[in-house]
């Protein structure tokens, strides 16, 4: 009969190997315990020995491809008659959800739809309450029978349907719109880079709670110093922009306010604080608006903050940015340069926490000490995803970032 | 070999002794207390380890058992230590010396069902393979806590004594990284101090799973630790099962008679890894572990030896590796076609009365077995 055998777990809780070396071939005859084949997991690599004498039927994994544990390796007929059989580890081999493994005979799995899943405090109110928690409609997660179902359907009040309405996430019902022709019009393919910004941008927008938030900043002295350091930079062949800074004076935002610098794992239920930071920078490439991420923007001083962002800029503008120098940031920087506007309501770059939109800098009058005096202002405008973090951490957050932008020696002061 | 018992304790402690060289030849003679049904009787027990241990590694890649940790390459100081207690003694184990508990009785079949973990187990499947038990030879079950062996015969000695129960003897066998550990260093000043009846072993096979023995100490020997704690210490050359018996052997008599503690170091070489988890052609040079494995197996070299006394010719010999082979493969199958425990004896032992949610658990186990 054909014996399936299947990948055991060679390890201490391995879940896969690569298939390094066939001993053997379809067809070959082999010997109980003969040297079969070269498994590399995680841990080691071993050779697993023939576990039954016969002729080899099949081999389901060729070499260099992995191998799951439980999944089946290489089929053995033992010229006995019977049905065939799978032999696999004796221990908890979890079966792989594959269509191969699927179409092979394997033994009922017990379904784990028949156990009630309940933590063991709502057990124990289940049992003084008398009630089968096997007759509670579950509303937890992964089918978990929560306490409240258990005294819902104790006293008879559907706690089913009022946890339900709290959990499930609405559902919004979307029929696609059709644009009928009236008219002189040119219809251009929605794909590409158009088609992904719509649907990221959708989803930020479906799914964060946006607030935006503005504050007018005196930018005067880093007016000044940014004059005096650009010639610098240019001898040493830096485009030196409002940018580094900008970066700068964020990233002390995002340490004092780690709310911002973070994500929302809605699988996990977790908040994810991110201790690093890779700072995204929108730019406007030829297909349409992409963000360079500058990695570890903290550990950078501002010409090398300079030169990155000016490389990142360059690599969209020419359609070269790979793909990992678009993804992983943590907090972004949209800035339209000179022509800047007043105000916006940046979209965040979901999964981040909040974005900031940079303003143009222009003189403007401003009140001093009661004199109306000529100075460099400037907005700043970050939407925050309420979820995350509320308008007070946003607001505060600006806060710090208009200190060190009004004051920038204090970025020096900091730098690492 | 009287040389190094007369010599003085620190020499004992950096020296090395030696009875039957790597080539098979005898320095000197033979003690007399080793005779030819002694030196038959161990050479079995270690080809037991050699045979069985490739055996068991193979049903641990074919998935058949959960995990194994081989002690080829060690079958010496596993079987020479262990020929030296008497019926009655007790063996604390460290994770290679099921060998130990073989030779001191165990029946194969009890450390076959426990690698299963099947209703033949003692231990009723609730330990990971390689912690086999027996009460009929006082062979406890290993502790899988590094160096824990010390501090459980330490104690276990104490208490005998403390009981009046005289003329027993306790073995603790540890490896080399163990005496690095805290329960190392706790029991050896106890023992020290309170002079129990007990022998600790340390094997040093060089390698705490990739530790070398050169980032585990700087100390001159492992033995000489023991002499900081008023222990008087032997070193050994662990691949030679005359030198391991013999020491072995003052040792037990000595605790038995009252003398007090002993610890050995038996030097020797693990040729295989640490376990089945284990790849170490990843971290160490394995042309060094070549030259142990052939230049100076401890199996070749007794071979050698009973053959040139004549007390085992070759046919002798095939004979029986080939009695031995069969009963390995018999237990295996015997025990490989045992019934599983059953199910109840996952939620017993613990709770005097079983608690309600023990009882509903099982329930709904049932419902689904």
């Amino acid at each position: 009969m054909a014996f399936e055998f299947k990948l055991p777990d060679i390890g201490e809780g391995v879940v896969e190997g690569e298939v390094v070396k066939w001993k053997v071939a379809e067809g070959d005859t082999v010997k109980m315990d003969q040297p079969m084949v070269e498994i590399m997991t995680d841990k080691a690599t071993v050779e697993i020995p023939a576990p039954k004498a016969g002729r080899v039927a099949r081999i389901m994994v060729p070499e260099g491809k992995i191998c799951l544990v439980g999944q089946v390796l290489i089929v053995i007929d033992d010229a006995t008659n019977g049905k065939a059989v799978a032999v696999a580890a004796p221990t908890l081999a979890p079966q792989p959800a594959t269509a191969a493994t699927a179409a092979t005979t394997r033994a009922p799995e017990p379904s784990l739809l028949r156990r009630v899943l309940a933590t063991p405090a709502t057990r124990k109110i289940a049992r003084e309450l008398g009630v089968d928690l096997g007759r509670v409609p579950a509303t937890g997660r992964n089918g978990r029978v929560t306490t409240a179902d258990v005294r819902g359907h104790h006293t008879g009040v559907g706690a089913s349907r009022l946890a339900t309405t709290i959990t499930t996430r609405p559902v919004v019902q979307e029929t696609p719109v059709t644009v009928v022709s009236i008219g002189n019009e040119e219809r251009i393919p929605f794909r590409g880079v158009r088609k992904a910004i719509a649907a990221n941008l959708s989803r930020s927008k479906l799914t964060a709670a946006h607030f935006t938030y503005v504050e007018e900043i005196d930018v005067t002295e880093l007016v000044a110093l940014r004059a005096r350091a650009k010639d610098r930079a240019a001898e040493r062949g830096i485009k030196l922009s409002y940018l580094p800074f900008l970066i700068r004076a964020s990233i002390a935002g995002l340490r004092k306010w780690p709310s911002l610098n973070s994500s929302l794992d809605e699988e996990k239920q977790e908040i994810v604080q991110k201790h690093y930071y890779h700072i995204g920078v929108a730019t406007q490439g030829p297909q349409g608006l992409s963000v360079g991420v500058v990695r570890d923007a903290d550990k950078k001083s501002i010409f090398d903050l300079a030169r990155e962002v000016e490389r990142l800029a360059e690599a969209i503008r020419t359609g070269k940015a790979a793909r990992d120098e678009l993804v992983g940031g943590t907090f972004t920087i949209s800035s339209l340069g000179q022509l800047g506007g007043v105000l916006a309501t940046p979209i965040i770059n979901f999964p981040e926490a909040a974005i900031m939109g940079v303003h143009k800098i222009a003189e403007k009058p401003a009140v001093r000490g009661g004199q109306i005096v000529i100075r460099q202002l400037m907005n700043l405008s970050i939407s925050v995803d309420h979820r995350i973090a509320d308008g007070y951490d946003g607001a505060m957050f600006l806060q710090e970032v208009k200190t060190y932008l009004e004051d920038p020696t204090l970025m020096f002061l900091e730098m690492v | 070999m009287t040389s190094y018992f007369a010599g003085d304790e620190l020499a004992r402690a950096t020296g090395l002794l030696e009875i039957l060289r790597p080539d098979g030849s005898a320095v000197g003679e033979v003690p007399r207390t080793i005779d030819r049904d002694l030196a038959v009787r161990m050479y079995r027990g270690m080809l037991l380890i050699r045979i069985m241990d490739e055996r068991l590694l193979a049903l641990q890649r074919q998935g058949r058992i959960g995990f194994y940790g081989e002690a080829r390459g060690q079958e010496a100081a596993i079987v020479g230590s262990a020929a030296a207690l008497a019926e009655g003694d007790w063996i604390v184990p460290a994770l290679r010396e099921a060998g130990a508990g073989l030779y001191a009785g165990m029946p194969l079949r009890q450390y076959i069902a426990q690698l299963y973990g099947n209703a033949n187990d003692a231990g009723k499947g609730r330990q990971l393979p390689c912690h086999p038990c027996d009460r009929a030879v006082n062979y406890v079950v290993m502790s899988s806590c590094i160096a824990t062996q010390a501090p459980h015969a330490v104690g276990i000695a104490m208490a005998m004594k403390i009981a009046g129960d005289a003329g027993k003897v306790v073995i603790g066998y540890v490896g080399d990284g163990a005496t690095s550990e805290p329960d190392f260093h706790v029991a050896m000043n106890f023992a020290g101090v309170f002079r129990p009846p007990v022998v600790l072993f340390c094997q040093n096979n060089q390698w705490a799973i990739s530790t070398p023995g050169k980032l585990q100490t700087a100390s001159q020997t492992i033995a000489v630790k023991g002499i900081a704690y008023g222990v008087d210490s032997f070193r050994v050359d662990g691949n030679d099962v005359f030198a391991v018996y013999e020491a072995t052997r003052r040792a037990v008599d000595r605790a038995r008679a009252g003398d007090g503690p002993t610890f050995i170091e038996a030097l020797t070489y693990r040729i295989g890894a640490h376990s089945s988890s284990d790849d170490p052609s990843r971290y160490r040079d394995e042309s060094i572990t070549l030259e142990w494995k052939t230049g100076k197996d401890p199996l070749a070299r007794f071979r050698t030896f009973l053959a040139a006394r004549g007390w085992l010719d070759d046919g002798a010999e095939a004979a029986l590796a080939e009695a031995v082979e069969a009963e390995v493969r018999a237990a295996i199958a015997a025990e490989e076609a045992a019934p599983l425990p059953p199910l109840a004896s996952l939620v017993e032992d613990v709770y005097e009365r079983l608690p309600w949610h023990l009882t509903e658990q099982l329930e709904e186990l049932r419902k689904e077995h």
